[in-house]
Order: structure tokens, then C-alpha cells, then sequence
């Protein structure tokens, strides 16, 4: 019984932090992305170098400046602290932050790759006949670049649920709270449960199976 | 239809950009009004063409200057008037389709009518699939359809929301001869039913003139000749305008000697002989070039030239055939003058050729007349 609630805490908490953490990235992922491939802005290098940072930077150093930022003297933290009265750190919202910042890149890109390749020509046709620029992205330029928005979405999710080092940060290891699937097994397998690690990984790869097959299907359709 | 152009654009290249120089790598300024029906701009690529077509429908701004379409204002710069393109009422037709290939044909030609209730878009398409004669591919997808379907879809979809004007950019430059001359008839046919005016791209000279009503003739971003097919293709202007309509003979050496009697016509000193031009109003000892189209050059049985009466005796010129080439329904024989060692193009049916039975190698004698010559 204790075992079985090892294994289901840690599932859900890892699922709820995905789920959210990709519903996120999916809505401002893809804005961002639109934004990168449509248009010219001043700073526009800058901004694709800060959303390509996360992959390139490793995780630890991601979560260092999360702790900073979202500490209660931080600017994020502090705000959340004025709001809320309490801190952020240490929470599986912390956690979800953390899953957003690393996979939101692997949207961005994914995504803003497959945006920039779709036709000019057939978004130029959609304003001539009569539609503005937000009808034309959401009738032709996303439709069209389908395959590599889902496909961002099916990484940023597999990202969330294997993030570690930065959730280790922010969040920490605390169990039945923000004691994810790869922090548990982390923790089963410091504490030699190799029985439970070994549940843990199935789990983990069953779950990765899953995503990928869900991918192929949706890109068929 | 009337459409007023007037407007100026640069293009820097990269490097210019960044170090904010002042010497664009391109810059057009073009100038044309057109209140005919079917108006053909025409010049080769990079010319500049594409660029006024897509400022007219919006998809680039230009630097400066006016375009008014039946007296509605879609561009002032003076006046800060810059109309977004789906606020045109416009019909663009793209080289490559552009339809929306995650759609069928029948939603192709739905997206433009916006605005319209549920039957009266299904009547408005079914009219057009009629009008453009694919009915039985209405709910065919885009990948489906062969290069010249998928154009006479473009063609629809573009006039599905009776636009004030139809552009086309070379519409039908990817397709094969057979398909390109039915769909051209097509179109003709189209355009005079609805009545819809046009301005029509396109870099080949017989399209221009079969098509056209009016021809602008683009180069280098600039108007270099606006008129009736007849007066671009018979009277070119400049040089480049003769070159580009099949003056494939122009020859810039020639001096003017003197003018004929009442000015009825010009002697030229050039190809090492007198030529009898048409006159032109320029000093003696003034340069200047002729031209004349090859299949122009009259060929001279040799065997009989002492028996030309001498009037007749002008304008002929001697030459040994270096080369010639079939281009199917007739032959271009390369003449290499005897007097200037220049080389003139001759086109003669080969109807013509096989009865003259003459071959590489052989001396040739032509006459150029004077009333197909161009001096300027």
C-alpha cells in the first residue's frame, strides 16, 4: 500500500506539473515563435539567444537563477510574496516554473522553424482576400506548420516530465509535494529501494512511449 | 479602370544596411497610368515588374509616391495613406498558385467571401468553378491537381470576391506550351466576360503581345516604354526595348551622313556601306544605332543581281553563312558580313529554305528594307 502510493504521488505531481507547464509553453510558446519567424524588431537576436539559453545552459545554473529571481527578495518572488504572502520556493508551482523554462526553447524552436518554412505566398494570398494578419496565422500559418507545433508540444512536454536538475533547485525533494517521477527515482535508488526505482522507470518509459505514438497519430490526421 | 502608379522604392543589400549607406543596390521608380482593360507590364526578371505589382496589392511598401485605383486612394505617402492589402479590393493571382493546400478547392475559393451568408458563398463558388471549368474538382485538394488546374483554382479563388482589379504574376510561366496557350485563351475569354480590368506580369514577349491591350515595358526599375503591343513591338524606343521585343539585329556603329530629299529618309555610313534609313532627326556625323528584326531580312537571289533594277540596288548586303539553326517551323541563318565582318541574324520559313537549297559555307545576298529598320 505504501509502495503503491510511492508510485502514484509522484505520477500525478509529475503529470500536473507537465500538464500545466506545457499548456503554458503551447499558448506563449507558440506567440513567441510566431513572433520570431513573422517578424522584425529591434532586439529580436537577443531575444531568440535568451529563449535558446535554457537548453544550451545546464540545468543547475538554470535553477540557480530561478532560486534567484524567485527568492523572496527576488523581483518574481517578491511580487508573488506581496500577492500571495508566501513563498514560492520550495512548491510544485516552483517546480512547474521550472519545467516551463527549460521546454519552452524546444517549443519556440520546434515551432518557429516549422512557422518561418510555411509559404509567403499562401499568407499574402490570405491578405488579399481580405483577411488581416491574426485570421491569416490562425486559418493558414498555424494549420499549416501543425506538424512542428505539436511536435514542440510533445518535446516541451517530454522535457517537463524529465526535468531534474533545476526542479531540484527551486522545489526540492520533498516528498508526497514536490517529489517528482525523476527525483523519486533519484531518491529510491540513494536509498538502495532498486525495487521501486526499477517501477519508477517503467513507468517513465511507458509514459515516453505514449507521447511519442500520441505524436505520430496527431501528425497523420 | 483606371490605375495611377507613381512610386519610388530602394533595396539595400545586407552589407548597406548595416553601415547605413546611401547607395541602395536597387532602386525603382516607376510611373505608369493604364486605363485600359489588359495591361501587360512586361521586361525580364529583376527588372522590377514584380516589385510595382506587389506595392499595388500592398505586400510592399513603397518608399514614396501614389497608386490610386478608380480614383480610391491605396497608397500616399505625402499623405500617410498606406491601405493594408485586405482592405484592397484586389485579385492577385501568384507564379506559384498559392492556394491553401490544407483546404479543397471548393474552401480555396470560400475563404475570400467573407462576410456572406451560407447560400449565397455556395452559389457565389459554384459560379466561379463554372467560370473557371473545374466544377468535378471541387473537392479535390490542392496536391491533387496538375500545375494547370491548380492555376484556373488560383484564378477563381482570386475572382470570387469581384476584386476592382486582377493582378497576375506570371501566372502561367511554370506550365508546359500546350496548357499556358489554353489557359491564356481562357483567361482572355474570362476577363472579357466579367469585364474585370488586368495587370498581367509576364517576361515573354509573345504572351505580352497576344495578351495585351497596353504594354509597360519595365527595365531596371524604371518605365522605359508604355504603349499598344503594335507601337512597343514595331517602334521600340530604346535599345533595350528593341532587344527585349526580338530585334535580335542592332548594330551601334553607324554615323548619319545625310538626309534624303524632303527628309523622306536618313543615310547611315555603318556595316562598311550606305544604308538607306528611315529618317531621323539628327545631325551628320551624329552616332546612333539601327536595328531590324530577322525575319525581316529579305533574301536576294544572287544569281540575278545584276539584273536588279538599280533603285532596287540599296540596302544590300553580301555575307557567307557561318551557321544555321532550326527552331522547328523555321531556320536562323548566322551571316557573317563581307564588308564589316559583322554578323546578321536571318529568319526564313522553312518553307522558304528548303526551296533556296543553300547550306553552310555559301555566300548569301539580303536586303534590308527600310521601313522595317529602327533608328534611334
Amino acid at each position: 500500500m505504501e509502495t503503491l502510493q510511492l508510485i502514484i504521488s509522484p505520477l500525478l505531481l509529475t503529470l500536473k506539473i507537465a500538464t500545466i507547464s506545457t499548456l503554458f509553453v503551447a499558448v506563449l510558446g507558440l506567440l513567441i515563435a510566431y513572433l520570431l519567424a513573422k517578424r522584425e524588431f529591434p532586439g529580436k537576436r537577443l531575444a531568440d539567444i535568451l529563449f535558446t539559453l535554457p537548453v544550451v545552459l545546464p540545468p543547475t545554473v538554470t535553477g540557480y537563477i530561478l532560486v534567484l529571481l524567485l527568492g523572496k527578495n527576488g523581483i518574481l518572488g517578491s511580487i508573488f510574496f506581496a500577492i500571495t504572502g508566501g513563498g514560492i520556493l520550495f512548491t510544485w508551482q516552483a517546480a512547474a516554473i521550472a519545467a516551463f523554462v527549460v521546454s519552452l526553447p524546444l517549443m519556440v524552436k520546434t515551432a518557429s522553424s516549422s512557422i518561418g518554412a510555411v509559404d509567403r505566398s499562401v499568407e499574402e494570398a490570405a491578405r488579399i482576400l481580405g483577411r488581416n494578419e491574426f485570421e491569416t496565422a490562425l486559418f493558414i500559418t498555424i494549420p499549416l506548420a501543425k506538424k512542428g507545433i505539436i511536435a514542440g508540444c510533445v518535446l516541451s512536454f517530454a522535457r517537463a516530465v524529465g526535468e531534474f536538475g533545476a526542479t531540484l533547485m527551486v522545489a526540492g525533494n520533498i516528498q508526497g509535494k514536490t517529489s517528482t517521477m525523476p527525483l523519486s527515482i533519484y531518491g529510491a535508488y540513494q536509498a538502495g529501494n532498486n525495487e521501486l526505482a526499477n517501477l519508477l522507470v517503467l513507468i517513465l518509459i511507458a509514459i515516453s512511449l505514449i507521447t511519442i505514438a500520441a505524436t505520430s497519430k496527431l501528425g497523420e490526421q | 479602370m483606371t490605375v495611377e502608379v507613381d512610386i519610388e522604392k530602394k533595396f539595400y543589400g545586407r552589407k548597406n544596411r548595416k553601415w547605413k549607406e546611401k547607395k541602395p543596390s536597387f532602386s525603382m521608380h516607376c510611373s505608369f497610368d493604364t486605363d485600359s482593360e489588359f495591361a501587360v507590364l512586361f521586361g525580364c526578371s529583376g527588372s522590377g515588374k514584380t516589385t510595382a505589382l506587389r506595392c499595388i496589392a500592398g505586400l510592399e511598401n513603397p518608399d514614396a509616391g501614389t497608386i490610386r485605383i478608380n480614383d480610391k486612394l491605396y497608397f500616399d505617402s505625402k499623405r500617410k495613406i498606406n491601405l493594408p492589402p485586405q482592405k484592397r479590393k484586389i485579385g492577385y493571382m501568384f507564379q506559384e498558385n498559392a492556394l491553401f493546400p490544407h483546404m479543397n478547392v471548393r474552401q480555396n475559393i470560400e475563404f475570400g467571401l467573407k462576410g456572406l451568408g451560407f447560400m449565397e458563398k455556395a452559389s457565389r463558388v459554384d459560379e466561379m468553378l463554372g467560370l473557371a471549368g473545374i466544377e468535378e474538382l471541387e473537392f479535390a485538394y490542392p496536391g491533387e491537381l496538375s500545375g494547370g488546374q491548380k492555376q484556373k483554382a488560383a484564378l477563381a479563388r482570386a475572382l470570387a470576391p469581384s476584386p476592382e482589379v486582377l493582378l497576375l504574376d506570371e501566372p502561367f510561366s511554370s506550365l508546359d506550351t500546350v496548357v499556358r496557350l489554353k489557359l491564356r485563351k481562357e483567361l482572355r475569354a474570362i476577363q472579357r466576360r466579367l469585364e474585370v480590368p488586368v495587370i498581367f506580369i509576364t517576361h515573354d514577349p509573345v504572351e505580352a503581345f497576344t495578351m495585351a491591350d497596353r504594354i509597360v515595358v519595365f527595365d531596371n526599375g524604371k518605365v522605359q516604354q508604355l504603349g499598344s503591343p503594335e507601337d512597343v513591338f514595331y517602334h521600340p524606343k530604346t535599345r533595350y526595348v528593341a532587344e527585349l521585343v526580338g530585334f535580335s539585329n542592332l548594330f551601334d556603329d553607324a554615323v548619319v551622313e545625310r538626309h534624303g530629299q524632303r527628309d523622306e529618309c536618313t543615310f547611315l555610313w555603318s556595316l562598311g556601306t550606305e544604308i538607306t534609313a528611315p529618317y531621323i532627326r539628327r545631325m551628320a556625323g551624329d552616332r546612333v544605332s539601327w536595328g531590324i528584326r530577322p525575319e525581316n531580312i529579305e533574301l536576294v537571289n544572287s544569281e540575278n543581281a545584276h539584273s536588279i533594277r538599280k533603285e532596287d540596288r540599296k540596302n544590300l548586303l553580301n555575307g557567307v553563312i557561318r551557321n544555321i539553326v532550326n527552331k522547328g517551323t523555321s531556320r536562323i541563318m548566322s551571316l557573317k558580313l563581307k564588308e564589316s565582318e559583322a554578323i546578321l541574324n536571318v529568319e526564313v520559313t522553312n518553307h522558304i529554305f528548303d526551296s533556296l537549297k543553300i547550306g553552310t559555307g555559301e555566300e548569301c545576298m539580303v536586303r534590308i528594307r527600310t521601313s522595317d529598320m529602327i533608328v534611334f
